[in-house]
């Protein structure tokens, strides 16, 4: 929970979620966890608003409860973790990631989802029914069952998974008292959790009458009154992140080894990770072995790769320096796996090997690979390898050391070390490059929201008018007026403002996006760190 | 029998005998005797007289005095050296002794002086006494650029003081690494594209992408940019340098004694890659290449809302 995290997460609740419950979230993220009277009392808020911010916090698994740290008894404590709040900013990569695997469903359903927190299947499937025949051809439908079928995909492949049910209350009927444990049950420990409930879900999505449009948006947000019950409450589901990291790792992996050799290369890798998505656990080292013959049964059928190629191809695999496939066995024509670890590793080192390249040079770059490749060397020894003139390499060496990209490891020669008789030896520490590095991104993205909101800010009369000047365009239009009325509105906003607007928004466009591509960074060396956090 | 005697005793007695014997000694080893061999050779000579004629033929410059582990060497020295010597006292010759002891490396003039024991002065004078003589020179070393070492008029100097090929003149030549840099990356990456472009099967691609240390080196000494004779070790340094730049991987395998370019029975193959990952998002903001972003936060005088390079990188 470092400076930079909190403020990043500050940043994104106040967003979503509005000031008060970034006030309660970021109280939580520095103090640790406490009970409900500790919350109001420190952040001066009343009663009411600080529930009802726990309440969205929970609501989005922002927020976790347990009985108190004195036992039973004792009143619950409130813990809020960073990780879960980052992610926010990453849901548009989600959402575009379920539209390109299971299309405009998909990726509405997920949006919902990912809006609300936790809901059950029918209200998901009902709002998003809705919301499909908004946007489809006068007189057609979206029918129930059509989305229930992406819902059910989209489980299977373990995309969304089932809310753990609350410790202390009966999950149903029947079953004794669940014992009380003090850690958070993961979602994974229950058995039911990817499984679909049998719903009765008939009917087709309604369409918005052209009546209610002015209604349109607030009613989105009013809880719809359903008076039908389709046999899942109780059974709320959620975006399993985890299952979308590891699908954006191994894109990660295929794209890589794609640069590194060719398509047919990343082709075959791509057909290993997808045959063990579902067999291997997130934290493993390496994928489980798969033999050659089920990978060549595999393959896509455009592929006609011929049996020895692929064995050829597989070799060169393995051979190639990078490490992405290892060869775990002969058995089965040879059995291979995917080393995660070990590509994930060498993304974070080209990482922050392009990190130093573009900030510093190239030379720089020279230097500093070298340094990872070789270890520990004298400054001498630097210029000789590198082939860098003296002063210089002298200088771009104190450059980095300066940034902390590169450390200085002292070997005495003399127990009083003694500058004249100690060697100096530089070194590259990847991990905590790496952290520092990942730090520097979140601070980054902070920076690039503050910016986003800074610009707002400054235009916000020229915002206000022109949402103004719509609303009276609009009006207009529904009510029949003529063209003159419609340009005279128009002209309003005169054209220097336009342009204004443009230019805002092309802005803030630019800085939404740059917060998406550091957010690609931050995923590469999250994965990384926690891999190694997994295998130490 | 009395004559006999006395024969003997002189002809071990005297000096000049000694002294003979002590050189045709020198001479059967070539490579030096021992203290042990001459007493061995004449068992009835006392320490004493041994130690003036050695002391005697030291001083006349024939016999040169080494140390080896077991103890005291006497070389004899060879008569052309000894003729160059003449007509300089003891204190040159001592000077010039350390000097061709220092070979190839050359020796700076105050280690002479320790070496020596003799004031600055005087090795100055005698230094100047033997350059003028031509019998040594002095090289500017490269490591330390005002610092001269002597050494032999006729050596080569070694390597390591000259800097070998990439300096000239004491000064290193990048430029010329530079460009030796590109040709080499130039010549890899044409070989990997032909490779790929031949669309055999994958394994004859990469196995054809691949160059050998040797091959560079005989396309880099055709294409005549370089005015030095490259050897293949230092064609070897510029290609660990494209390694290091990431744009070239190098593997070694086996090869047969003889064939052309393995050294010990192996073989470097050098081949053009590609980068794994495009540049990463970090460096596509200007917070990612901010000089000075530990400064900025909200509120001070650099932040985020004032930020000139985001202001520039917006209208870009």
């Amino acid at each position: 929970m470092t400076a930079q995290e909190v403020r990043l997460c500050g940043l994104l609740l106040q967003e979503h979620f509005g000031e008060v419950v970034e006030k309660v979230g970021t109280h939580l993220l520095k103090s640790g966890a406490q009970n409900l009277r500790t919350i109001i009392h420190e952040t001066g808020l009343s009663v009411d608003l600080v529930k009802k911010s726990l309440c969205v916090l929970v609501q989005h698994g922002a927020t976790t409860f347990s009985s108190g740290r004195k036992g039973l008894g004792s009143p619950t404590e409130y813990h809020t973790s960073c990780d879960r709040i980052l992610r926010i900013l990453r849901y548009p990569r989600y959402i575009y990631t379920a539209k390109t695997l299971y299309g405009d469903t998909g990726e509405l359903i997920i949006e919902e989802l990912l809006q609300r927190g936790h809901t059950t299947m029918s209200s998901t499937v009902k709002t998003v029914a809705d919301r499909l025949t908004q946007n489809m051809a006068e007189g057609r439908t979206m029918d129930y069952t059509e989305v229930s079928s992406t819902f059910s995909k989209l489980v299977e492949t373990h995309f969304l998974q089932r809310c753990p049910p609350l410790p202390g209350t009966p999950a149903t009927p029947g079953t004794p008292a669940a014992p009380v444990n003090t850690a958070p049950p993961t979602p994974e420990s229950f058995p039911e959790c990817y499984k679909v409930p049998s719903v009765t879900l008939i009917g087709r999505g309604k369409r918005q009458l052209a009546s209610e449009d002015g209604e349109e948006q607030r009613s989105a947000k009013r809880a719809k009154m359903d008076p039908e019950t389709h046999g899942d409450e109780g059974i709320y589901w959620q975006v399993n992140f985890e299952r979308f990291h590891l699908h954006f790792r191994d894109q990660t992996i295929i794209s890589a080894v794609a640069n590194k050799l060719d398509q047919t290369s990343s082709e075959i890798v791509r057909t290993m990770l997808r045959m063990s998505e579902v067999t291997t656990s997130p934290m493993a080292t390496c994928t489980k072995p798969l033999s050659a013959n089920e990978i060549f049964r595999s393959l896509p059928p455009s592929y006609n790769i011929l049996r020895p190629i692929l064995d050829q191809y597989l070799t060169l695999l393995v051979d190639d320096p990078m490490e992405f496939v290892g060869k775990a066995g002969e058995s089965g024509g040879g059995m291979f796996v995917v080393n995660l670890h070990r590509a994930l590793a060498n993304l974070a080192r080209a990482t922050l090997e392009s990190v130093v390249q573009e900030r510093f040079g190239s030379r720089s770059a020279r230097i500093f690979r070298l340094l990872l490749r070789k270890r520990h060397l004298e400054q001498k020894q630097v210029e000789d390898f590198a082939m860098i003139p003296a002063k210089e390499a002298k200088d771009m060496l104190y450059t980095l050391l300066s940034q902390n990209l590169v450390q200085l490891q002292e070997i005495p020669k003399t127990p009083d070390y003694a500058p004249s008789r100690t060697f100096y030896l530089y070194t590259v520490n990847q991990l905590p490059t790496a952290r520092m590095l990942l730090q520097n991104c979140y601070k980054t993205v902070a920076n690039l929201i503050e910016r986003r909101l800074f610009e707002t800010k400054e235009s916000k009369r020229l915002l206000e008018k022109s949402q103004r000047i719509e609303a009276i365009l609009a009006s207009l239009q529904a009510s029949g007026a003529e063209p003159e009325q419609l340009t005279e509105v128009e002209e309003m906003i005169t054209a220097p403002e336009k342009q204004q607007l443009d230019t805002l928004r092309l802005h803030i466009n630019k800085l939404d996006s740059a917060e998406n591509q550091v957010d690609e960074t931050i995923f590469l060396l999250e994965s990384y760190i926690n891999s190694t956090n997994a295998s130490s | 029998m009395a004559e006999v005697k006395v024969k003997k005793e002189t002809n071990l007695s005297d000096p000049a005998e000694v002294e003979n014997r002590i050189k045709e000694l020198c001479q059967q080893f070539p490579h030096g005797i021992t203290d042990q061999v001459i007493q061995n050779d004449m068992p009835h000579l006392e320490p004493q007289q041994r130690a003036m004629a050695i002391n005697k033929l030291l001083s006349l410059g024939q016999l040169d005095l080494l140390r080896n582990s077991a103890g005291l060497l006497y070389r004899l020295k060879d008569s052309q050296s000894t003729s160059k010597m003449k007509g300089s006292d003891n204190q040159e010759k001592l000077v010039y002794q350390i000097i061709e002891d220092a070979g190839n490396k050359g020796i700076w003039s105050r280690d002479i002086r320790f070496k020596s024991n003799l004031p600055l002065t005087e090795i100055n004078k005698i230094l100047k006494n033997l350059e003028s003589k031509k019998l040594i020179k002095a090289v500017k070393s490269v490591a330390a650029s005002k610092k001269k070492v002597y050494m032999l008029y006729n050596l080569q100097p070694d390597r390591s003081v000259t800097g070998g090929a990439w300096y000239s003149d004491q000064d290193f030549e990048s430029e010329f690494v530079e460009v030796l840099n590109q040709q080499c990356f130039k010549f890899l990456q044409s070989k990997a594209e032909a490779a790929r472009d031949s669309k055999q099967s994958p394994m004859v691609q990469r196995n054809s992408s691949f160059a050998t240390s040797h091959e560079v080196w005989k396309y880099i000494c055709e294409l005549g940019i370089s005015k030095v004779d490259l050897s293949m070790d230092d064609i070897e340094t510029i290609l660990n340098t494209l390694i290091y730049d990431g744009k070239v991987e190098m593997t070694v395998i086996a090869a047969k004694e003889g064939t052309v370019g393995s050294v010990d029975g192996q073989m470097k193959l050098y081949r053009g890659v590609n980068a794994i990952i495009q540049p990463t998002g970090l460096v596509k903001t200007p917070c990612g290449l901010c000089p000075v972003f530990d400064d900025c936060h909200e509120g001070g005088e650099i932040s985020p809302s004032t930020c000139i390079y985001m202001s520039e990188w917006l209208d870009f």
